[in-house]
């Protein structure tokens, strides 16, 4: 018997601002016209939404003031603490506040100047903080960014099972030859690994420059609804068919503690997602993987079950996650190469994908015309996706999930 | 509430932060210490309030020996933090106590984050970092009375396999 929730539920809009690295305004600004894009992709008003949900890890703006802003008269509102494995958490949460009563079509958004601003990666005002607690434990070393606390996990992987730079490097190469596709993406030139290689050492031997995310300056948005509601709305309801917020493995800030540490918090996930949903890695058509390094898509998709563990550098430079391959990954070119709103923008592509929507360079791709020729400054349109899947990280300690058929 | 400056990094150890204190506390006299639950034995790290086998609230600070072996590391070749950019590159690695390595399950390990230093506290050689290289803590006193546990090589002969990225 299918899960009662499954297909109970649709992503019936989606909105963002520009990727830049110099949006020159306020998150709140920022948030407030993610939310309005939305809204209009939806053809809702402010009246129609109720429920508003965002998450922040350095700087942000409140669900309130949004509200204020464009006259929403929320029925359930909640700013969560979090990062890249927010997005899908909060998909469900929407889905929950829904299901309970709370409210009945809910907004979640990410605002962040992320590179003009608070910058993740630990250097400004968050490298200025005073350390307690255990940080403690790991800074006074200098082990302070996202890529140093998941490079031992990511060494590790090199010496069990061989995993090469070249095959990281594949991960971005086929990003940037789908974001050089994107109109909306911030880095748009084609890369070869030869570039990713030369690229310098962030950290040795898991990263050069170019195996590391963006950061931009960027709000995105996507309303979560009923599927009752969704079919009398503007666009194809995109259908959840399963989510899954934050699993973990054990010891989940403490990911050194249990080996192997190549396993991750998907590990645990993946059984339970593909049985809410009723389907396996086998019949997703595009993924969305969460790529703040060349090595978490490798990792995310061992775990998933896409490759056998271990195989995931081979999965990844054997053209299945290129546009024109079997399963194509993050389309929209992603964290390493659209941009980076802490998971979202790849659960956005997923939506447009599903739509038949992606914005490409095709001359009538508005009206669903596209070519299917994906080279560089062509098309990255799908052709008719039916299910796709998203993987949220949150460090190798945990992640998040989520199912979408159109 | 003692606080030390380090590289540009601002720490507070207040004493009511008992998963962090008695840690510093024993590295003040050089002896390497984890926490020990007090109903099931077992040992932890990192130090936490309660033992994640058991759920015990009970525990005590336990010295350990100090040696071990590399589990994994990193080199640093980018520090985003200005503090330790006259260090860059340096090594960080992820040392695993000789104590109960694969207890209580397999694969379970004491494994503690610090730098892998020289005789002299420089970051070491990057061509003599290798997982599985045996190491040893060494302590590493500040002048503002902050004492940090390192790692170095200890010459032991590896026990298994050794492993280093061939770039
Ligand atoms: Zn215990």
């Amino acid at each position: 018997m299918p899960h009662p929730l499954r297909d109970r539920y649709c992503i019936v809009g989606v909105g963002e601002t520009e990727y830049s690295q110099h949006s020159g305004r306020s998150t709140r600004a920022m948030a407030v016209e993610a939310v309005k894009k939305a809204m209009d992709d939806a053809g809702l008003t402010p009246k129609d939404v109720d429920g508003l949900l965002s998450y922040h890890m350095g700087d942000s703006t409140p669900s309130t003031a949004v509200a204020s802003d464009l006259g929403i008269r929320p029925n359930f509102f909640m700013d969560v603490s979090g990062g890249g494995s927010s997005t899908e958490a909060l998909i469900g949460l929407a889905m929950g506040a829904i299901e309970v009563g709370m409210c009945h079509t809910v907004a979640i958004y990410r605002s962040m100047n992320g590179y003009s601003q608070v910058r993740i990666g630990g250097t400004g005002v968050r490298a200025a903080a005073p350390l307690s607690g255990s940080a403690l434990l790991t800074r006074p070393y200098g082990l302070i960014s996202p890529l140093q606390q998941f490079a031992f996990a990511f060494t590790r992987h090199m010496m069990e099972y061989g995993t090469t730079n070249e095959q990281l490097a594949m991960v971005k190469v086929v990003h940037s030859r789908h974001a050089s596709a994107n109109p909306k993406a911030f880095k748009k030139n084609p890369v070869s690994v030869e570039d990713v290689l030369n690229s310098r050492w962030i950290v040795k031997p898991v990263a050069h420059l170019l195996d590391c995310c963006l950061e931009t300056d960027n709000a995105t948005c996507i309303i979560v609804t009923s599927a009752e509601r969704a079919r009398t709305l503007r666009q194809r309801p995109i259908y959840i068919m399963a989510v899954q917020g934050r699993g973990t493995r054990p010891f989940p800030d403490n990911p050194w503690a249990e080996a192997p540490i190549t396993r991750i918090g998907g590990t645990y996930i993946a059984p339970r997602i593909f049985e809410l949903a009723g389907v396996g890695p086998e019949d997703v058509d595009i993924t969305g993987c969460y790529d703040a390094f060349t090595f978490t898509v490798v990792l995310q998709f061992e775990a998933y079950g896409f490759c056998k563990v271990g195989e995931g550098g081979h999965y990844v430079s054997s053209g299945i996650i290129a546009l024109g391959g079997k399963r194509p990954n993050n389309t929209s070119g992603g964290h390493l190469c659209e941009g980076y709103t802490h998971g979202m923008n790849m659960v956005i592509e997923n939506v447009r994908q599903l739509r038949g929507q992606a914005d490409d360079y095709c001359p009538g791709w508005r009206e669903g015309r596209h070519t299917y020729h994906y080279g560089p400054g062509g098309c990255r349109q799908v052709k008719d996706p039916e299910i796709a899947m998203n993987m949220g990280w949150g460090t190798p300690g945990y992640g998040s999930a989520l199912i979408l058929r159109r | 509430m003692p606080t030390y400056e380090y590289r540009g990094l601002v720490l507070h150890l207040p004493e009511l932060d008992q998963e962090h204190w008695g840690y510093f506390e024993a590295a003040r006299r050089h002896q390497l210490v984890v926490k020990r639950c007090l109903d099931c034995n077992l040992l932890r790290w990192e130090p936490g309030p309660s033992c994640p086998f058991c759920a015990s609230l009970r525990w005590e600070w336990a010295p350990v020996s100090g040696k071990g072996e590399i589990y994994s590391y990193q080199i640093v070749y980018h520090s985003v933090h200005p503090g330790f950019r006259d260090w860059v590159p340096y090594p960080i690695v992820l040392v695993e106590l000789d104590e109960q390595r694969g207890i209580p399950t397999p694969g379970y390990g004491l494994r503690i984050a610090a730098n892998l230093v020289d005789a002299q506290f420089r970051p070491e050689r990057e061509e003599r970092v290798a997982i599985g290289a045996r190491v040893q803590v060494v302590f590493m006193d500040l002048p503002n009375g902050l004492t940090l546990p390192q790692f170095a090589l200890s010459g032991e002969p590896p026990r298994g396999r050794v492993w280093r990225h061939a770039g």
